[in-house]
């Protein structure tokens, strides 16, 4: 069975450039390193993201994916929004309006996972089956 | 004869209200170059072109801490010097907005009206646009004090009218001007219907206009790049390989970097207006975005079109 750690939430600062993703990351790596790593970044306080805040995060993504983990941005910033937009990253990230949705999408039950109940016409078959072995 | 002055302003002096509330606010969006040509020297030519026998241009003086009250300053200068050299009728026009209003069928309906003072209405919503007689303007009071002191006639404009209130209004009439709901055309030639392309302009094999677009006076469209859905990059801008812009405006003299997304904004400099998240952000990043024409110093959204405005002044 596969396990992975609880979901962790963090707030990105207010200004995302070279000084602060270096002191951001300090905090952050540690929980890159994790196994299955499932991190939520709150963007709701970005004002302002350079292009190291951009590649914080890409490179970020890049390592949680391979430990089979995952990293969504949560409450994105009409700035943060801009940005990531202008750079053309919005669509690799997976985000959400709230952290709560954010976290809640890391515990949604995959569609394969749930047994699937027989289909009506499956029994419809066998009947036919049925009826063509006694004639 | 009529004479002319345009008053080149974003605070209504006449009413004493600034009627924009963005961030931007205090831009003056009717000096920016829009598809070639800024609003005010459009709104000059045409003047020169119909009835006007002298145009003269007021502008702000940001120099100073109440510039901005300069150019009513020498719009009264302007029009003590137009009553001594016998113009019997000023045009005052503060610009301001962009309207269509012929002033020869203004001048007509104020002299048949007699009223001394007539001033232009649009849905009877009034336009900056005043039509007076000299002899009412005194020399020793300013021009604001004559345009409020009088009972006024209103001449109903038909033409078409956007206030340029805001960077909405800015893109609404670039938009307007390519499916010719407005008299404003693109000062470039339109080599394919639907794309302007100004004089030095040079785009690379591999980008890609589409129509409608315009490409301003010796802009640089680098390889790859895609420009797209009104959108208008003005002169001397330089865009990188890869990037996109789509109904977004480029400003005079603006660096775009490589491998961008500008898309439903405004971009100056290093300054991006996104009309769609209504945000406005500076791009400290010089590769990502910066002003082009090497001049010292970055320039805040306070200072759009009026140093465009003083380059274009000077010609």
């Amino acid at each position: 069975m596969l396990t992975s750690g609880p979901v962790v939430v963090m707030q990105v600062p207010e200004i995302l450039n070279v000084k602060e993703v270096e002191s951001f990351m300090q905090e952050l790596g540690p929980l890159l390193e994790s196994n299955r790593p499932r991190i939520v970044l709150d963007c709701s306080q970005v004002r302002l993201m350079e292009s190291a805040g951009v590649e914080m995060l890409l490179r970020c993504l890049e390592e949680v994916l391979k430990r089979d983990g995952d990293l969504k941005l949560a409450a994105l910033s009409p700035e943060a929004e801009v940005i990531l937009e202008l750079m053309r990253v919005a669509r690799v990230f997976e985000t959400f309006q709230t952290c709560e949705d954010a976290v809640r999408s890391f515990n949604a039950i995959p569609a394969d996972a749930v047994p699937q109940n027989t289909p009506w016409y499956a029994n419809v078959f066998n009947e036919l089956g049925v009826v063509k072995q006694a004639s | 004869m009529l004479g002319a002055i345009i008053i080149a302003d974003c605070i209504d002096e006449a009413e004493g209200t600034n009627h924009s509330a963005e961030p931007a606010g205090q831009v003056l969006w009717a000096c920016v170059d829009v598809l070639g040509q800024s609003v005010i020297a459009r709104v000059a030519d045409q003047l020169r072109r119909e009835s006007c026998d002298a145009v003269f241009v007021a502008r702000p003086d940001m120099r100073k801490q109440h510039g901005a009250n300069d150019a009513w300053n020498g719009a009264s200068a302007h029009a003590a010097e137009l009553k001594q050299e016998g113009f019997e009728t000023v045009l005052i026009v503060r610009c301001g907005a962009y309207a269509e209003v012929n002033s020869a069928e203004m001048l007509a309906f104020h002299r048949e009206r007699g009223a001394g003072l007539t001033r232009s209405v649009r849905s009877g919503e009034p336009l900056d646009w005043w039509m007076i007689d000299s002899s009412l303007l005194l020399e020793d009071q300013p021009i604001q004090a004559a345009l409020r002191g009088q009972e006024e006639a209103s001449y109903p404009a038909s033409g078409y009218v956007n206030r340029m209130e805001s960077a909405y209004d800015l893109r609404r009439l670039v938009l307007d001007s390519f499916s010719s709901r407005c008299g404003l055309r693109p000062h470039a030639t339109e080599l394919r219907p639907g794309i302007w392309i100004s004089e030095g302009a040079h785009i690379a094999r591999s980008a890609r206009i589409v129509a409608p677009s315009f490409i301003g006076r010796d802009v640089l469209v680098s390889d790859e790049c895609l420009i797209t859905r009104g959108s208008n990059v003005e002169h001397d801008c330089r865009i990188d390989f890869g990037t996109a812009v789509e109904d977004s405006s480029i400003l005079p003299n603006t660096y775009i970097g490589i491998g961008l997304d500008v898309s439903h904004s405004i971009v100056h400099g290093s300054n991006l207006l996104n009309l769609r998240h209504n945000v406005t952000l500076q791009i400290t990043d010089p590769v990502v975005m910066r002003q082009h024409s090497g001049r010292a110093g970055d320039r805040s959204w306070s200072d759009i079109g009026r140093q465009e405005f003083a380059m274009s002044s000077a010609e």
